[in-house]
């Protein structure tokens, strides 16, 4: 019977992985916790090192710069022509030695930063591949590929700039309010000390009101672009109902919306206090220490330096304007990254289960389906059974269920009531591997990876040319691939090598022969092709149907037609079961699409005179 | 600063330039000037706040001359007041030209957007065979936000220009020698900006490259993940996806080594110009040349220039861009409409009557489809075009559709020329069925009656009921009302067409163009269209692109067309009987759909 797992907390069950996952804990304790482990993973930690190191020295660097500054001015003053050298060169060795520690910074800080992002992109691959197939058909490949692209490159500007400028700016905070505390009397403090407070709190509110109209101008931008794009798509139905006034209209209400949002996110912007705060802190520090150079406590020259230390409180300030935006994005692509790895897979593998060569008998006892989270039954008390070796039509219009029906058959989904027998044992008690290594699936969009024709037949297998070949000629497909540039080399997606859907179904079913499967699923909802092409897929399908259990979802009433058992699906139900002449004496549906596709009188179909 | 100029543009696309630049900015400026108020505030304003920021620090340096030498209180507490008052006057007169710039700019590109989107829907459809949707959406949607860009760093420039003039012309009165050698760093940045750009470009084509290549090799392991995992090849994936994502993480390094160079680069000048400083300003203060404050003003120089200085070095380029963005969504303006009417007819409801005469029609300079073409139709006929890909059946269709614009003869419909036509009021009484019927990602009903205007529709229902039956819309989760997705993606390909067929009926139009679809329907839904298809010629003139047996069996009239001529003609009876071009046609696409192909399949 199969586990229901229900929390993220179980094991995941896991089809493939690529050895040790150093991240599965931290995974599953958050984003903030799996960051960390990125960040701090293996020699990562010394670069990090490096980093807070480097930042630290510039800083302090810098705020030396700003003091050396007041001394040097305080000697010239005293008319020191022997300090003129001194200080010149001092100035040149910090004025060489800043850059040189911000450029080991900036460094480090790009190679963590790439590291992140490769790192964290291999793991969502692996996971990911990892997952079972019930996972992956809930997926929409536009989904994922936001993740693994735009996400995963998030987390690099998270590091770079973002962490590291947070860190910089922290720093060029805190060093010269040391420096100042230091140096200079005490009551200095005061003002870089406010100014950082009323920083911090007016950051916090600005970052609040800013942040959902940059979400709203995203939104809008994105709007703007699907709603072009779809009326552009669709630009033969527009000009042919003459609606270019009414789409003229629908574009240009979302793209005043854009407008409105811009402008309110310029007033956000233009309100931001702290530059107006740190100008007001450093004339009043500077008014305090004219005061208390008056009172002879201070001399000009450390006037100029402290002035000068105030001065690096603008680099925080200035950096504060974006770089929080870019901490909550990559914080929200990290959520989401996580979101979709933690996801657990609902099938049991049962290693220890039945490994038989299957004969193919399949009976589906009373079987009823919804897909997990839903509340609508998909199937509903489907019963039917079918030899070893018998061919079963499946029709129906869309939505009927069909697919589902097929996708239980491979357990890509487990039953909600009955059983799916194959040679009278329940499916769930086969090893999975076993089972789904005997049955072949020939899907309804062939995808053909960009490897050579070859290794999208072989697939896996270790085969000679020869296996391939007779596979290719068993599935009708040797002619068009040997009139290939390179033959069974060619590259799919090359040059010269655009396959149409009826070529792309026949290397299909040339990868379904080769792997000599007992029980063959075949969707064949492809585009009519013509008369030529159809020849050799029909003989194609027939070849690969002959001796084996077959599933055919089909619109081609050839196949419709010969096929043992015929089953109609309305809804999910089952509302006719036979072969042809069994259904046209019982289904008025089905006797109908006879009678008016070939203009048959319907009493003569009836009477079995065609 | 919102941005920082040196990166911004590094990705965009090499476009050539074929407007001068002179027309380009005479053209942005029409659109600025409904904003003219917008933009004279922020001319204001930016020359007040650039004027009062350049002058605090030498208000600073007069203060701490002051506290050095004569130590007067009471012009003290004045610079001081100064300071204050000019800090604050920055702030404000900053704060409502940011304000004044973002409302500008905002309308600016909204007016863009909206005359592009204008112009382009009033196109041919000959203007959308040669441009790809995407790259139209991303010129009207993107170029014009870059273009907006662009303009906000123009703004920057010229306030960090302002900046830096009354900066430099300050600093000459005080010590010219001094402001000399500190405008070598002007140069020297300039140099180290721009051909840091240049490498940094080259590096972030290169690192986007490789990029993209990881991201198409995830998407395609992705696409084909159920083939992967039942031929268990996800081993083999991922081996081959580490090697890519390795490569590109050297790559991307590599360029984010480079670009992150500059700024230290471009500070080892400024400690260079600075050491000079010290060294030639130390001496001049020891000899009383200058003063203290001046002094101190010309080390903080080149802090102050710093941001100024890298605005304007990556400017020229990042203009440029800007420009190139401008200059595509004035070429999407100005591209002329190639279907143009001579005169505004409006017709009364149209008989159907068609007449091609002497048609002559290229696609393209080189492909031509029809040479003097002449055919007849009469009101209410059903006429079956047949032939092979590359025959002219679809253009035939969109001719009469008015989608293309032919060179040479006539179209006429009902006696008058179609180029007499007011287009809209002709179109209304054309239905139109393409092949891939298209839905919007709306409701099954607003899809239908897409094309009615509220006061003119009939029952959506019962347009359903004479399309073949309406019940398949009950098994919907909301029946009506059931979002279809995009391009009806959430219904079957056979349900899009009963949409589309529904959709036509409901415009009751006097001619029905119909390019029948390819794609294989199931058997039920066919059944269905069959009907819809049936009642749909009906009383109609129709023109039908077909692809269904069904179809030429049952249609007034075939004609069988080769490279722009109809080479046969008759109904399929007689056309069978000939042996000739259209019995070969159906041997290759319509024999499989026959009871005798079907029936013979059981045989093999």
């Amino acid at each position: 019977m199969t586990k229901k797992s229900n929390s993220n907390l179980e094991t995941q069950i896991v089809e493939f992985s690529t050895g040790i996952d150093y991240f599965e804990k931290a995974r599953k304790k958050g984003a903030r916790r799996w960051l960390l482990a990125h960040i701090f993973f293996g020699s990562n930690k010394y670069f990090i090192f490096i980093v807070l190191f480097t930042t630290v020295i510039a800083s302090i660097l810098a705020s030396i710069s700003s003091v050396i500054i007041g001394n040097a001015v305080e000697q010239f003053l005293n008319a020191n022509i022997n300090s003129l050298i001194f200080f010149t060169v001092i100035i040149l060795i910090l004025g060489l030695l800043t850059p040189l520690f911000r450029l080991i910074n900036y460094m480090q800080r790009e190679l963590l930063a790439q590291r992140l992002e490769r790192d964290s992109r291999k793991e969502f691959y692996a996971n990911l591949l990892g997952k079972s197939q019930s996972f992956h058909d809930k997926q929409k490949i536009g989904e994922l590929m936001a993740r693994a692209t735009d996400d995963v490159r998030m987390l690099n500007f998270l590091m770079s700039p973002a962490i590291s400028l947070i860190l910089e700016s922290f720093t060029s905070l805190i060093i010269p309010v040391i420096f100042i505390l230091l140096l200079y009397p005490l009551q200095l403090i005061f003002e870089p000390t406010i100014f950082t407070v009323l920083f911090l709190i007016n950051l916090r509110s600005y970052n609040r009101k800013l942040s959902p109209i940059t979400g709203r101008l995203r939104m809008n931008f994105g709007m703007i672009n699907s709603t072009l794009n779809e009326t552009l798509s669709g630009i033969e139905v527009v000009k042919g109902s003459t609606k270019e006034e009414y789409e003229f209209e629908k574009y240009e209400a979302i793209a005043k919306d854009y407008r409105d949002a811009f402008i309110e996110q310029g007033k956000v912007q233009a309100k931001y206090y702290p530059i107006l705060f740190l100008a007001i802190a450093v004339t009043i520090g500077f008014t305090h220490s004219l005061i208390l150079f008056s009172q002879g406590v201070m001399s000009i020259g450390q006037i100029i330096s402290y002035i000068a230390l105030l001065g690096l409180l603008q680099f925080p300030t200035f950096i504060s304007i974006f770089v929080f935006a870019i901490i909550k994005l990559a914080g929200s692509s990290a959520k989401r990254l996580l979101e979709l790895m933690n996801k657990t897979s609902e099938i049991d593998e049962n290693l220890k289960g039945i490994t038989q060569i299957l004969q193919g008998s399949i009976q589906f006892d009373n079987v009823s389906f919804k897909y997990p989270g839903t509340d609508n039954m998909v199937l509903k008390n489907i019963s039917f059974e079918i030899k070893p070796g018998q061919t079963v039509a499946i029709v129906g219009t869309t939505g009927s269920g069909k697919t589902t029906l097929t996708k239980l058959m491979s357990r890509l989904y487990d039953v909600s009531e009955g059983r799916i027998l194959v040679d009278n044992i329940d499916i769930r008690d086969y090893a999975l591997k076993s089972l789904r290594a005997q049955i072949a699936y020939i899907e309804q969009d062939v995808f053909l990876f960009s490897f050579s024709v070859f290794d999208n037949i072989a697939f896996g297998r270790v085969s000679s040319l020869d296996e391939v070949k007779e596979a290719a000629i068993q599935a009708q497909a040797d002619d068009f691939i040997s009139n290939l540039p390179k033959g069974y080399a060619s590259k799919i997606g090359e040059r010269g090598v655009q396959l149409s859907g009826g070529e792309r179904q026949r290397i299909a079913i040339a990868r379904a022969f080769l792997s000599n499967p007992r029980i063959v699923i075949l969707d064949d909802s492809t585009s009519a092709i013509d008369s030529n092409t159809e020849d050799k897929i029909q003989q194609a399908i027939k070849n690969v149907l002959a001796n084996r259990t077959t599933f055919l979802i089909t619109h081609r009433l050839s196949q419709i037609r010969w096929s043992d058992i015929i089953i109609v699906l309305k809804n999910g139900e089952i509302v006719a079961k036979g072969n042809h002449w069994d259904l046209i004496k019982e289904s008025e549906e089905y006797r109908k699409i006879f009678v008016k596709k070939f203009d048959i009188d319907e009493e003569k179909l009836l009477r079995g005179e065609i | 600063m919102k941005f920082n100029p040196v990166y911004v543009g590094l990705e965009a696309e090499e476009y050539d330039r074929t407007y001068k630049d002179k027309t380009l900015l005479r053209r942005i400026f029409t659109y600025f000037s409904p904003y003219k108020r917008y933009m004279l505030i922020v001319v204001i304003f930016l020359t007040i706040s650039s004027l009062t920021t350049s002058f605090i620090p030498f208000i600073t340096s007069a203060a701490i001359n002051n506290i050095e030498s004569s130590k007067n209180v009471t012009y003290l507490v004045f610079l001081i007041v100064l300071i204050f008052t000019f800090n604050i006057l920055s702030f404000v007169f900053n704060y409502y030209r940011q304000i004044n710039s973002a409302k500008a700019i905002a309308n600016v590109v909204l007016d863009l957007r909206g005359d592009a989107t204008k112009s382009i829907l009033d196109h041919d459809l000959s203007f959308f065979d040669r441009n790809p949707i995407g790259k139209i959406v991303s010129r009207i949607n993107t170029d014009s936000r870059d273009f907006g860009q662009t303009v906000e760093l123009l703004i920057e420039v010229i306030s960090s220009l302002v900046i830096m003039i009354i900066i430099i012309i300050l600093l000459t009165i005080i010590n010219a020698v001094l402001t000399l050698y500190m405008l070598l760093a002007i140069p020297l940045f300039f140099i180290v900006a721009l051909s840091y750009r240049k490498y940094a470009r080259k590096m972030t084509l290169l690192g986007q490259r490789a990029l993209a290549s990881v991201n198409s090799f995830v998407k395609e392991s992705f696409s084909g993940i159920q083939i992967a995992k039942t031929f268990r090849q996800e081993e083999k994936l991922y081996s081959q996806f580490n090697e890519v994502n390795i490569q590109s993480y050297k790559v991307n390094l590599k360029r984010a080594f480079i670009l992150n160079a500059i700024f230290p680069s471009l500070g080892i000048v400024q400690g260079i110009i600075t050491t000079i400083l010290v060294y030639l300003g130390g001496n001049f203060l020891i000899f009383n040349t200058i003063n203290v404050g001046e002094f101190n003003m010309f080390l903080q120089s080149l802090n102050l220039l710093f941001f100024p200085l890298l605005t304007i070095a990556s400017f020229w380029p990042q203009f440029q861009s800007g420009l190139s963005s401008s200059e595509r969504i004035f070429a999407i303006i100005d591209t002329p409409p190639a279907v143009i009417q001579s005169d505004n007819i409006v017709p009364s409801k149209l008989k159907g009557e068609i007449e091609f005469q002497n048609l002559t029609f290229n696609y393209d300079e080189n492909i031509k489809v029809f040479d003097n073409f002449n055919l007849k139709i009469k009101p209410g006929e059903s006429l079956a075009i047949v032939g092979h890909t590359g025959a002219g059946k679809s253009s035939l269709a969109n001719l009469l559709a008015r989608f293309y614009e032919f060179q040479k003869g006539d179209i006429l419909i009902d006696g008058i020329s179609i180029k007499k036509y007011n287009l809209k009021e002709y179109r209304k009484q054309i239905g139109i069925i393409p092949q891939v019927p298209f839905l919007f990602a709306d409701t099954v009903e607003n899809n239908i009656n897409y094309g009615c205007s509220s006061t003119t529709c009939e029952d959506v229902i019962s347009a359903l009921d004479k399309a073949g039956g309406s019940e398949w819309v009950d098994s919907l989760p909301n029946g009506l009302n059931t979002l279809v997705g995009e391009r009806g993606s959430l219904l079957s390909m056979g349900q899009r067409q009963l949409v589309a067929f529904a959709r036509v009926l409901l415009e009751d139009p006097s001619i029905l163009i119909l390019d029948e679809a390819t794609a294989s329907v199931d058997p039920f839904t066919e059944t269905r269209i069959q009907d819809a298809l049936e009642k749909t010629i009906e009383g109609r003139t129709s023109i039908v692109i077909a692809h269904r047996l069904w179809t030429v069996r049952h249609v007034d009239r075939i004609i069988v067309l080769d490279k722009g001529k109809i080479i046969e003609e008759g109904n399929h009876t007689e056309l069978m009987k000939r042996k000739g071009y259209y019995a070969e046609l159906y041997n290759t696409y319509f024999r499989h759909q026959s009871l005798k192909y079907i029936e013979e399949m059981g045989k093999i």
